[in-house]
Protein backbone atom coordinates (compact mmCIF):
# COMPACT_ATOMS: atom_id res chain seq x y z
CA UNK A 1 0.00 0.00 0.00
CA UNK A 2 1.31 3.31 -1.00
CA UNK A 3 1.43 6.46 1.47
CA UNK A 4 -1.36 8.00 -0.23
CA UNK A 5 -3.21 4.99 -0.38
CA UNK A 6 -3.29 4.72 3.39
CA UNK A 7 -3.92 8.28 4.45
CA UNK A 8 -6.86 8.06 2.37
CA UNK A 9 -7.72 4.82 4.06
CA UNK A 10 -7.09 6.73 7.59
CA UNK A 11 -9.68 9.29 6.39
CA UNK A 12 -12.18 7.05 5.68
CA UNK A 13 -12.06 4.85 8.79
CA UNK A 14 -12.06 8.51 10.60
CA UNK A 15 -14.96 9.69 8.81
CA UNK A 16 -16.92 6.68 9.41
CA UNK A 17 -16.63 6.67 12.80
CA UNK A 18 -17.26 10.25 13.72
CA UNK A 19 -20.36 10.19 11.60
CA UNK A 20 -21.76 6.87 13.67
CA UNK A 21 -20.89 8.52 16.47
CA UNK A 22 -22.76 11.51 16.23
CA UNK A 23 -25.74 9.14 14.37
CA UNK A 24 -25.80 7.62 17.94
CA UNK A 25 -25.79 10.68 19.95
CA UNK A 26 -28.69 11.56 17.77
CA UNK A 27 -30.29 8.37 18.08
CA UNK A 28 -30.82 9.03 21.80
CA UNK A 29 -31.93 12.06 21.53
CA UNK A 30 -35.09 11.06 18.87
CA UNK A 31 -35.65 7.89 21.56
CA UNK A 32 -35.92 10.59 24.38
CA UNK A 33 -38.13 12.92 22.61
CA UNK A 34 -39.96 9.58 21.28
CA UNK A 35 -40.27 8.20 24.65
CA UNK A 36 -41.44 11.40 26.25
CA UNK A 37 -44.19 12.04 23.15
CA UNK A 38 -45.77 8.57 23.22
CA UNK A 39 -46.20 8.62 27.14
CA UNK A 40 -46.85 12.54 27.76
CA UNK A 41 -49.62 12.77 24.76
CA UNK A 42 -51.28 10.36 26.04
CA UNK A 43 -51.12 11.74 29.47
CA UNK A 44 -51.96 15.61 27.87
CA UNK A 45 -55.71 16.83 28.87
CA UNK A 46 -57.79 19.58 29.94
CA UNK A 47 -57.56 18.76 33.51
CA UNK A 48 -54.31 18.77 34.05
CA UNK A 49 -54.21 22.32 33.57
CA UNK A 50 -57.33 22.79 35.59
CA UNK A 51 -56.54 21.28 38.49
CA UNK A 52 -54.16 20.85 41.85
CA UNK A 53 -52.66 18.07 42.57
CA UNK A 54 -54.54 15.60 44.52
CA UNK A 55 -53.98 11.63 46.31
CA UNK A 56 -53.76 8.73 44.00
CA UNK A 57 -56.87 7.50 42.62
CA UNK A 58 -58.77 10.93 42.28
CA UNK A 59 -59.75 11.86 39.11
CA UNK A 60 -59.69 15.43 39.58
CA UNK A 61 -55.70 15.78 39.70
CA UNK A 62 -53.69 17.95 37.75
CA UNK A 63 -50.05 19.81 37.31
CA UNK A 64 -52.12 23.15 37.59
CA UNK A 65 -50.17 23.95 40.98
CA UNK A 66 -46.58 23.20 39.45
CA UNK A 67 -46.86 24.72 36.41
CA UNK A 68 -47.83 28.03 38.17
CA UNK A 69 -45.02 27.39 40.38
CA UNK A 70 -42.65 26.97 37.84
CA UNK A 71 -43.38 30.18 36.25
CA UNK A 72 -43.40 32.34 39.25
CA UNK A 73 -39.94 30.71 40.09
CA UNK A 74 -38.50 30.75 36.49
CA UNK A 75 -39.95 33.84 35.86
CA UNK A 76 -38.99 35.89 38.69
CA UNK A 77 -35.48 34.31 39.37
CA UNK A 78 -35.11 35.51 35.60
CA UNK A 79 -36.48 38.70 36.41
CA UNK A 80 -33.21 39.27 38.98
CA UNK A 81 -30.49 37.28 36.84
CA UNK A 82 -31.30 38.94 33.15
CA UNK A 83 -30.72 42.39 34.48
CA UNK A 84 -27.73 41.04 36.98
CA UNK A 85 -26.11 38.90 34.04
CA UNK A 86 -26.41 41.17 31.17
CA UNK A 87 -24.67 44.09 33.65
CA UNK A 88 -21.82 42.25 34.55
CA UNK A 89 -21.27 41.16 31.18
CA UNK A 90 -21.30 44.75 30.20
CA UNK A 91 -18.91 45.33 32.80
CA UNK A 92 -16.21 42.55 31.76
CA UNK A 93 -16.65 43.43 28.55
CA UNK A 94 -16.55 47.40 28.02
CA UNK A 95 -15.22 48.35 31.28
CA UNK A 96 -13.28 45.78 33.63
CA UNK A 97 -11.71 44.32 30.03
CA UNK A 98 -8.56 42.83 30.51
CA UNK A 99 -8.01 43.95 34.13
CA UNK A 100 -7.09 41.48 36.77
CA UNK A 101 -10.66 41.99 38.44
CA UNK A 102 -12.75 41.11 35.27
CA UNK A 103 -10.32 38.10 34.34
CA UNK A 104 -10.98 36.84 37.95
CA UNK A 105 -14.95 37.30 37.44
CA UNK A 106 -14.33 35.54 34.16
CA UNK A 107 -12.79 32.28 35.52
CA UNK A 108 -15.13 32.41 38.69
CA UNK A 109 -18.38 32.32 36.03
CA UNK A 110 -17.05 29.42 34.43
CA UNK A 111 -16.22 27.67 37.35
CA UNK A 112 -19.72 28.62 38.68
CA UNK A 113 -21.22 27.40 35.12
CA UNK A 114 -19.94 23.99 35.83
CA UNK A 115 -20.44 23.67 39.70
CA UNK A 116 -23.39 20.62 40.23
CA UNK A 117 -26.58 22.24 40.75
CA UNK A 118 -27.24 20.33 43.63
CA UNK A 119 -24.43 22.06 45.45
CA UNK A 120 -26.10 25.37 44.72
CA UNK A 121 -28.55 23.56 46.16
CA UNK A 122 -27.28 22.84 49.22
CA UNK A 123 -25.22 26.56 49.65
CA UNK A 124 -28.89 28.14 49.94
CA UNK A 125 -29.98 25.60 52.12
CA UNK A 126 -28.06 26.45 54.42
CA UNK A 127 -28.06 30.38 54.38
CA UNK A 128 -31.37 30.85 53.33
CA UNK A 129 -33.75 27.42 53.82
CA UNK A 130 -32.33 27.19 57.53
CA UNK A 131 -32.15 30.57 59.06
CA UNK A 132 -35.79 30.90 57.54
CA UNK A 133 -36.92 27.47 59.49
CA UNK A 134 -38.87 26.28 56.62
CA UNK A 135 -38.70 26.16 52.97
CA UNK A 136 -39.65 29.08 50.19
CA UNK A 137 -40.37 30.10 46.73
CA UNK A 138 -37.81 32.75 47.48
CA UNK A 139 -34.88 30.18 48.45
CA UNK A 140 -35.58 28.67 45.14
CA UNK A 141 -35.80 31.39 43.17
CA UNK A 142 -32.47 32.40 44.42
CA UNK A 143 -30.48 29.27 44.34
CA UNK A 144 -31.53 29.62 40.14
CA UNK A 145 -30.68 33.37 39.87
CA UNK A 146 -27.26 31.73 40.77
CA UNK A 147 -27.30 29.41 38.45
CA UNK A 148 -28.43 31.59 35.74
CA UNK A 149 -25.92 34.91 36.65
CA UNK A 150 -23.04 32.99 35.40
CA UNK A 151 -24.68 31.57 31.96
CA UNK A 152 -26.19 35.14 31.02
CA UNK A 153 -22.50 37.07 32.33
CA UNK A 154 -20.56 35.33 30.11
CA UNK A 155 -22.43 34.89 26.84
CA UNK A 156 -22.98 38.93 27.12
CA UNK A 157 -19.35 39.16 27.51
CA UNK A 158 -18.52 36.84 24.76
CA UNK A 159 -20.64 38.45 22.55
CA UNK A 160 -20.22 41.96 23.09
CA UNK A 161 -16.53 41.15 22.37
CA UNK A 162 -17.53 40.19 18.90
CA UNK A 163 -18.94 43.97 18.01
CA UNK A 164 -15.89 45.27 16.58
CA UNK A 165 -13.58 47.60 18.71
CA UNK A 166 -13.42 49.69 15.10
CA UNK A 167 -17.26 50.52 15.44
CA UNK A 168 -16.74 51.90 19.22
CA UNK A 169 -14.14 53.93 17.87
CA UNK A 170 -16.51 55.53 15.58
CA UNK A 171 -19.02 56.17 17.99
CA UNK A 172 -16.42 57.59 20.37
CA UNK A 173 -15.20 59.54 17.28
CA UNK A 174 -18.40 61.42 16.60
CA UNK A 175 -18.20 62.76 20.32
CA UNK A 176 -20.33 60.32 22.00
CA UNK A 177 -20.18 59.63 25.41
CA UNK A 178 -18.91 55.94 26.81
CA UNK A 179 -22.50 54.82 28.06
CA UNK A 180 -24.26 56.02 24.57
CA UNK A 181 -21.80 53.91 22.69
CA UNK A 182 -22.31 51.06 25.15
CA UNK A 183 -26.61 51.42 24.64
CA UNK A 184 -26.76 52.44 21.03
CA UNK A 185 -24.05 50.92 19.12
CA UNK A 186 -22.34 47.86 21.19
CA UNK A 187 -26.10 46.40 22.51
CA UNK A 188 -27.44 47.02 19.08
CA UNK A 189 -24.47 45.06 17.39
CA UNK A 190 -24.72 42.09 19.97
CA UNK A 191 -28.35 42.11 20.42
CA UNK A 192 -29.23 38.80 19.05
CA UNK A 193 -26.17 36.98 20.67
CA UNK A 194 -26.78 38.68 23.90
CA UNK A 195 -30.43 37.83 23.55
CA UNK A 196 -29.87 34.26 23.04
CA UNK A 197 -27.76 33.61 25.98
CA UNK A 198 -30.40 34.76 28.05
CA UNK A 199 -32.84 32.70 26.67
CA UNK A 200 -30.51 29.48 26.78
CA UNK A 201 -29.74 30.61 30.63
CA UNK A 202 -33.32 31.00 30.82
CA UNK A 203 -33.87 27.27 29.57
CA UNK A 204 -31.25 26.23 31.58
CA UNK A 205 -32.86 26.72 34.97
CA UNK A 206 -36.21 25.81 33.42
CA UNK A 207 -34.78 22.47 33.45
CA UNK A 208 -33.26 22.44 37.24
CA UNK A 209 -34.41 19.85 39.35
CA UNK A 210 -31.83 19.23 42.08
CA UNK A 211 -31.38 22.89 43.88
CA UNK A 212 -35.16 23.33 44.34
CA UNK A 213 -35.63 20.11 45.86
CA UNK A 214 -34.56 20.94 48.90
CA UNK A 215 -34.88 25.08 48.60
CA UNK A 216 -38.51 25.77 47.16
CA UNK A 217 -39.50 22.09 48.10
CA UNK A 218 -43.27 21.41 46.93
CA UNK A 219 -46.42 21.83 47.43
CA UNK A 220 -49.63 19.66 46.25
CA UNK A 221 -52.27 22.94 46.30
CA UNK A 222 -52.13 26.02 44.28
CA UNK A 223 -49.47 28.59 46.03
CA UNK A 224 -48.20 32.18 44.96
CA UNK A 225 -46.35 33.14 48.27
CA UNK A 226 -42.75 33.32 47.66
CA UNK A 227 -42.19 32.91 51.41
CA UNK A 228 -43.93 30.03 51.53
CA UNK A 229 -43.05 26.10 49.49
CA UNK A 230 -43.86 26.30 45.91
CA UNK A 231 -44.33 23.50 43.03
CA UNK A 232 -42.24 23.76 40.38
CA UNK A 233 -42.89 21.15 37.63
CA UNK A 234 -39.10 19.34 37.78
CA UNK A 235 -39.70 18.46 41.15
CA UNK A 236 -43.32 17.19 41.16
CA UNK A 237 -41.93 15.12 37.89
CA UNK A 238 -39.56 13.79 40.23
CA UNK A 239 -42.24 12.79 43.04
CA UNK A 240 -44.92 11.48 40.79
CA UNK A 241 -42.69 9.52 38.60
CA UNK A 242 -40.85 7.70 41.25
CA UNK A 243 -44.52 6.98 42.86
CA UNK A 244 -45.97 3.58 42.52
CA UNK A 245 -49.56 4.74 41.78
CA UNK A 246 -49.90 4.69 38.14
CA UNK A 247 -52.39 8.09 37.71
CA UNK A 248 -49.50 9.63 38.95
CA UNK A 249 -46.60 8.35 36.85
CA UNK A 250 -49.04 9.67 33.72
CA UNK A 251 -48.77 13.28 35.38
CA UNK A 252 -45.11 12.92 35.75
CA UNK A 253 -45.47 11.79 32.33
CA UNK A 254 -47.51 15.12 31.08
CA UNK A 255 -45.16 17.38 33.55
CA UNK A 256 -42.05 15.81 31.03
CA UNK A 257 -43.46 16.51 28.42
CA UNK A 258 -44.73 20.04 29.10
CA UNK A 259 -41.28 20.94 30.90
CA UNK A 260 -39.16 19.56 27.28
CA UNK A 261 -41.62 21.58 25.18
CA UNK A 262 -41.06 24.70 26.78
CA UNK A 263 -37.23 24.19 27.13
CA UNK A 264 -37.37 23.01 23.05
CA UNK A 265 -39.00 25.81 22.29
CA UNK A 266 -36.87 28.57 24.04
CA UNK A 267 -33.91 26.74 22.54
CA UNK A 268 -35.25 26.69 18.47
CA UNK A 269 -36.48 30.68 19.32
CA UNK A 270 -32.94 30.94 20.34
CA UNK A 271 -31.55 29.30 17.17
CA UNK A 272 -34.10 31.30 15.00
CA UNK A 273 -32.51 34.65 16.52
CA UNK A 274 -29.19 33.28 15.81
CA UNK A 275 -30.21 32.43 11.73
CA UNK A 276 -32.65 35.78 11.30
CA UNK A 277 -29.27 37.45 12.49
CA UNK A 278 -26.86 35.36 10.00
CA UNK A 279 -29.56 36.88 7.21
CA UNK B 1 16.61 67.55 11.30
CA UNK B 2 13.66 67.46 9.74
CA UNK B 3 12.91 69.59 6.82
CA UNK B 4 9.75 71.24 7.56
CA UNK B 5 8.28 73.61 4.94
CA UNK B 6 6.75 77.57 6.18
CA UNK B 7 2.85 76.90 4.99
CA UNK B 8 1.52 80.33 3.90
CA UNK B 9 -2.29 79.74 5.00
CA UNK B 10 -4.03 79.77 8.21
CA UNK B 11 -2.80 76.95 10.28
CA UNK B 12 -5.66 74.58 11.68
CA UNK B 13 -3.56 72.79 13.67
CA UNK B 14 -0.08 73.40 15.04
CA UNK B 15 1.95 70.45 16.48
CA UNK B 16 4.86 70.83 18.51
CA UNK B 17 7.47 68.53 19.72
CA UNK B 18 5.01 65.99 20.48
CA UNK B 19 6.41 62.49 21.62
CA UNK B 20 3.92 59.57 22.16
CA UNK B 21 4.37 55.73 23.72
CA UNK B 22 1.76 53.23 23.54
CA UNK B 23 1.15 51.37 27.00
CA UNK B 24 4.45 48.95 27.93
CA UNK B 25 6.14 50.21 24.27
CA UNK B 26 10.05 50.60 25.44
CA UNK B 27 10.55 52.78 22.58
CA UNK B 28 8.04 55.69 22.28
CA UNK B 29 6.53 55.77 18.61
CA UNK B 30 6.21 58.99 17.74
CA UNK B 31 9.61 61.18 17.99
CA UNK B 32 9.64 64.99 18.63
CA UNK B 33 7.13 65.76 15.39
CA UNK B 34 7.01 69.19 15.14
CA UNK B 35 4.06 69.98 12.14
CA UNK B 36 1.88 72.40 10.79
CA UNK B 37 -1.84 71.90 9.29
CA UNK B 38 -2.82 74.22 7.08
CA UNK B 39 -5.88 75.38 7.13
CA UNK B 40 -8.97 73.98 4.35
CA UNK B 41 -6.27 71.71 2.48
CA UNK B 42 -5.17 68.47 2.58
CA UNK B 43 -2.32 66.90 4.12
CA UNK B 44 -0.88 63.57 3.23
CA UNK B 45 0.60 61.49 5.95
CA UNK B 46 2.79 58.99 4.06
CA UNK B 47 5.34 56.68 5.02
CA UNK B 48 5.94 52.41 5.25
CA UNK B 49 4.47 50.63 7.98
CA UNK B 50 4.86 51.26 11.50
CA UNK B 51 6.37 54.53 10.69
CA UNK B 52 3.44 56.83 13.43
CA UNK B 53 1.58 57.72 10.68
CA UNK B 54 -1.73 56.55 12.27
CA UNK B 55 -0.35 56.83 15.62
CA UNK B 56 -0.18 60.87 14.83
CA UNK B 57 -3.60 60.82 12.88
CA UNK B 58 -5.36 59.48 16.41
CA UNK B 59 -3.52 62.21 18.32
CA UNK B 60 -5.42 64.81 16.57
CA UNK B 61 -8.38 63.44 18.34
CA UNK B 62 -7.55 61.77 21.28
CA UNK B 63 -8.41 58.28 19.86
CA UNK B 64 -5.61 56.54 21.92
CA UNK B 65 -7.33 57.76 25.54
CA UNK B 66 -10.07 55.06 24.78
CA UNK B 67 -7.21 52.33 25.98
CA UNK B 68 -4.82 52.92 29.29
CA UNK B 69 -1.62 53.16 29.90
CA UNK B 70 -0.55 55.19 26.29
CA UNK B 71 1.13 58.49 26.70
CA UNK B 72 2.01 61.62 25.35
CA UNK B 73 5.46 61.87 27.03
CA UNK B 74 5.72 65.83 26.05
CA UNK B 75 5.17 68.45 23.24
CA UNK B 76 1.43 70.13 22.40
CA UNK B 77 -0.79 69.99 19.83
CA UNK B 78 -2.48 73.44 19.47
CA UNK B 79 -5.76 73.85 17.74
CA UNK B 80 -7.82 76.77 18.20
CA UNK B 81 -5.47 78.56 20.42
CA UNK B 82 -5.38 75.45 22.91
CA UNK B 83 -3.10 72.25 23.66
CA UNK B 84 -5.70 69.41 23.29
CA UNK B 85 -3.33 66.91 24.24
CA UNK B 86 -3.93 68.68 27.81
CA UNK B 87 -5.60 65.90 30.43
CA UNK B 88 -8.36 68.65 31.18
CA UNK B 89 -9.57 68.62 27.57
CA UNK B 90 -13.42 68.01 26.59
CA UNK B 91 -12.51 64.92 24.43
CA UNK B 92 -16.53 64.93 23.96
CA UNK B 93 -16.13 68.40 22.25
CA UNK B 94 -13.23 67.69 20.73
CA UNK B 95 -13.97 64.95 18.83
CA UNK B 96 -17.20 66.59 17.44
CA UNK B 97 -14.80 69.16 15.92
CA UNK B 98 -12.64 66.60 14.68
CA UNK B 99 -14.25 64.00 13.03
CA UNK B 100 -12.02 60.60 12.05
CA UNK B 101 -12.65 58.49 9.01
CA UNK B 102 -11.56 54.43 9.35
CA UNK B 103 -9.94 52.01 7.59
CA UNK B 104 -12.87 49.72 6.90
CA UNK B 105 -16.39 51.16 7.05
CA UNK B 106 -17.99 51.44 10.29
CA UNK B 107 -21.66 51.63 9.54
CA UNK B 108 -23.38 50.97 12.70
CA UNK B 109 -26.24 48.37 13.19
CA UNK B 110 -28.99 50.76 12.61
CA UNK B 111 -30.79 52.39 9.55
CA UNK B 112 -29.15 54.65 6.95
CA UNK B 113 -30.59 57.57 8.25
CA UNK B 114 -29.96 56.39 11.50
CA UNK B 115 -26.64 56.32 10.86
CA UNK B 116 -26.16 59.85 9.96
CA UNK B 117 -28.62 61.15 12.30
CA UNK B 118 -26.37 59.61 14.99
CA UNK B 119 -23.75 62.20 15.51
CA UNK B 120 -26.91 64.97 15.58
CA UNK B 121 -28.69 63.44 17.85
CA UNK B 122 -26.19 63.07 20.32
CA UNK B 123 -25.79 67.01 20.15
CA UNK B 124 -28.93 67.01 20.65
CA UNK B 125 -31.01 67.78 17.24
CA UNK B 126 -34.39 66.57 17.76
CA UNK B 127 -36.53 68.48 15.48
CA UNK B 128 -37.97 66.48 12.66
CA UNK B 129 -37.75 68.81 9.42
CA UNK B 130 -33.82 69.72 10.48
CA UNK B 131 -32.63 66.26 10.95
CA UNK B 132 -34.23 65.52 8.21
CA UNK B 133 -32.49 68.48 5.94
CA UNK B 134 -29.13 67.81 7.61
CA UNK B 135 -29.20 64.23 6.98
CA UNK B 136 -30.11 65.17 3.10
CA UNK B 137 -27.05 68.00 2.90
CA UNK B 138 -24.88 65.19 4.39
CA UNK B 139 -25.97 62.31 1.94
CA UNK B 140 -25.53 64.85 -0.72
CA UNK B 141 -21.78 66.18 0.16
CA UNK B 142 -20.73 62.38 0.31
CA UNK B 143 -22.38 61.74 -2.90
CA UNK B 144 -24.26 58.81 -1.54
CA UNK B 145 -27.68 60.57 -1.63
CA UNK B 146 -28.52 59.18 -5.56
CA UNK B 147 -28.18 55.57 -3.73
CA UNK B 148 -29.77 55.94 -0.77
CA UNK B 149 -32.71 58.29 -0.94
CA UNK B 150 -35.69 55.47 -1.12
CA UNK B 151 -34.22 53.63 1.19
CA UNK B 152 -32.85 55.80 4.14
CA UNK B 153 -34.89 53.28 6.55
CA UNK B 154 -32.99 49.87 5.37
CA UNK B 155 -30.26 49.04 7.58
CA UNK B 156 -27.06 50.10 6.73
CA UNK B 157 -25.30 46.80 6.55
CA UNK B 158 -27.02 46.08 3.44
CA UNK B 159 -24.55 48.77 1.33
CA UNK B 160 -21.62 47.83 -0.05
CA UNK B 161 -18.42 48.78 0.92
CA UNK B 162 -17.99 51.55 -1.00
CA UNK B 163 -21.25 52.89 0.04
CA UNK B 164 -20.62 52.05 3.56
CA UNK B 165 -17.46 54.61 3.60
CA UNK B 166 -19.53 57.04 2.17
CA UNK B 167 -22.14 56.69 4.43
CA UNK B 168 -19.55 56.64 7.09
CA UNK B 169 -18.36 60.58 5.64
CA UNK B 170 -21.96 61.56 5.70
CA UNK B 171 -22.07 60.75 9.47
CA UNK B 172 -19.11 62.25 10.04
CA UNK B 173 -19.31 65.90 7.99
CA UNK B 174 -23.31 65.89 9.40
CA UNK B 175 -22.23 67.42 12.23
CA UNK B 176 -20.07 70.23 10.18
CA UNK B 177 -16.50 69.13 11.88
CA UNK B 178 -13.61 71.30 11.29
CA UNK B 179 -11.09 69.03 11.13
CA UNK B 180 -11.74 65.65 9.68
CA UNK B 181 -9.32 62.45 10.18
CA UNK B 182 -9.13 59.73 7.73
CA UNK B 183 -6.93 56.46 8.45
CA UNK B 184 -6.25 54.45 4.93
CA UNK B 185 -10.06 55.22 3.96
CA UNK B 186 -9.97 53.18 0.78
CA UNK B 187 -7.36 50.08 1.20
CA UNK B 188 -10.18 47.95 1.84
CA UNK B 189 -12.13 49.56 -1.34
CA UNK B 190 -12.56 48.76 -5.40
CA UNK B 191 -10.72 51.41 -7.55
CA UNK B 192 -14.05 53.01 -8.37
CA UNK B 193 -14.96 53.64 -4.91
CA UNK B 194 -11.57 54.65 -4.12
CA UNK B 195 -12.04 57.48 -6.99
CA UNK B 196 -15.27 58.19 -5.46
CA UNK B 197 -13.76 59.28 -2.28
CA UNK B 198 -10.98 60.41 -3.46
CA UNK B 199 -13.37 62.98 -5.10
CA UNK B 200 -15.03 63.86 -2.11
CA UNK B 201 -11.95 64.63 -0.37
CA UNK B 202 -10.92 67.47 -2.50
CA UNK B 203 -14.12 69.00 -2.53
CA UNK B 204 -14.76 68.61 1.50
CA UNK B 205 -11.65 70.77 1.58
CA UNK B 206 -13.43 74.16 0.86
CA UNK B 207 -15.37 73.96 4.26
CA UNK B 208 -13.00 71.80 6.37
CA UNK B 209 -9.53 70.70 6.92
CA UNK B 210 -8.45 67.13 6.01
CA UNK B 211 -5.74 65.30 7.14
CA UNK B 212 -5.81 61.71 5.33
CA UNK B 213 -3.23 58.65 6.31
CA UNK B 214 -2.30 57.03 2.95
CA UNK B 215 -0.22 53.44 2.14
CA UNK B 216 -0.74 54.99 -1.57
CA UNK B 217 1.93 57.76 -2.63
CA UNK B 218 0.14 57.82 -5.77
CA UNK B 219 -3.36 58.74 -3.47
CA UNK B 220 -1.02 61.15 -1.76
CA UNK B 221 -0.18 62.96 -4.91
CA UNK B 222 -3.77 63.32 -6.26
CA UNK B 223 -5.10 64.14 -3.39
CA UNK B 224 -3.11 66.30 -1.22
CA UNK B 225 -1.97 69.64 -0.79
CA UNK B 226 0.77 69.45 1.84
CA UNK B 227 2.73 65.99 2.27
CA UNK B 228 4.20 64.32 5.64
CA UNK B 229 6.60 62.31 4.84
CA UNK B 230 7.25 59.91 8.42
CA UNK B 231 9.82 57.44 9.37
CA UNK B 232 10.74 55.69 12.65
CA UNK B 233 8.53 57.76 14.14
CA UNK B 234 9.78 60.30 13.03
CA UNK B 235 8.40 63.18 10.47
CA UNK B 236 11.05 63.94 8.15
CA UNK B 237 10.03 66.11 5.61
CA UNK B 238 6.96 67.99 5.40
CA UNK B 239 6.46 70.27 2.13
CA UNK B 240 4.15 70.79 -0.68
CA UNK B 241 2.90 67.72 -2.43
CA UNK B 242 3.70 68.75 -6.22
CA UNK B 243 7.26 69.43 -4.90
CA UNK B 244 8.08 66.51 -2.79
CA UNK B 245 7.05 64.26 -5.12
CA UNK B 246 9.35 65.88 -7.64
CA UNK B 247 12.39 67.46 -5.73
CA UNK B 248 12.31 65.91 -2.28
CA UNK B 249 14.23 67.69 0.14
CA UNK B 250 15.69 64.54 2.37
CA UNK B 251 17.55 61.89 0.86
CA UNK B 252 15.08 59.41 3.16
CA UNK B 253 11.97 60.99 1.52
CA UNK B 254 13.66 60.27 -2.19
CA UNK B 255 14.55 56.63 -1.96
CA UNK B 256 10.92 55.96 -0.21
CA UNK B 257 8.81 57.58 -3.00
CA UNK B 258 11.43 56.28 -5.61
CA UNK B 259 10.28 52.70 -4.42
CA UNK B 260 13.72 51.86 -2.65
CA UNK B 261 12.05 50.90 0.27
CA UNK B 262 8.93 50.84 2.06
Amino acid sequence: MTETQKRVLISKIVMVLSTLSALIGLAFLFWILYVLVTNGIDAINWDIFLYEGAPPGYAESGLKQALIGQLILVGVASLIGVPLGVLGGTYLSEYGQRSRLAETIRDISDIMMSAPSIVIGAFVYAVVVTPMGHFSGWAGVIALTIIMVPIILRTTDDMLHLVPGTLREAAFALGAPKYKVIIQVVYRGAKAGVLTGILLGVARVGGETAPLLFTSFNDNFMSTDLMEPMASLTVTMFNYATSPYEDWQQLGWAAAFILSMFILALNIIGRLIIMKKGK
Amino acid sequence: MATIINIPEAKAIQVNNLEFTYNGAPEPSLIDITMPIAKNSVTALIGPSGCGKTTLLRAFNRMHDLYPGHTYNKGEILFEGRNIIDPKEDLINLRIKIGMIFQKPTAFPMSIFDNVAYGLRLQGTKNKTELNDRVEKALKDAAIWKETADRLKDDANGLSGGQQQRLCIARAIAVEPDVLLFDEPTSALDPISTQGIERLVTELKEKMTIIIVTHNMQQAARVSDYTGFMYLGELIELGKTEEMFVTPKERLTNEYITGKFG
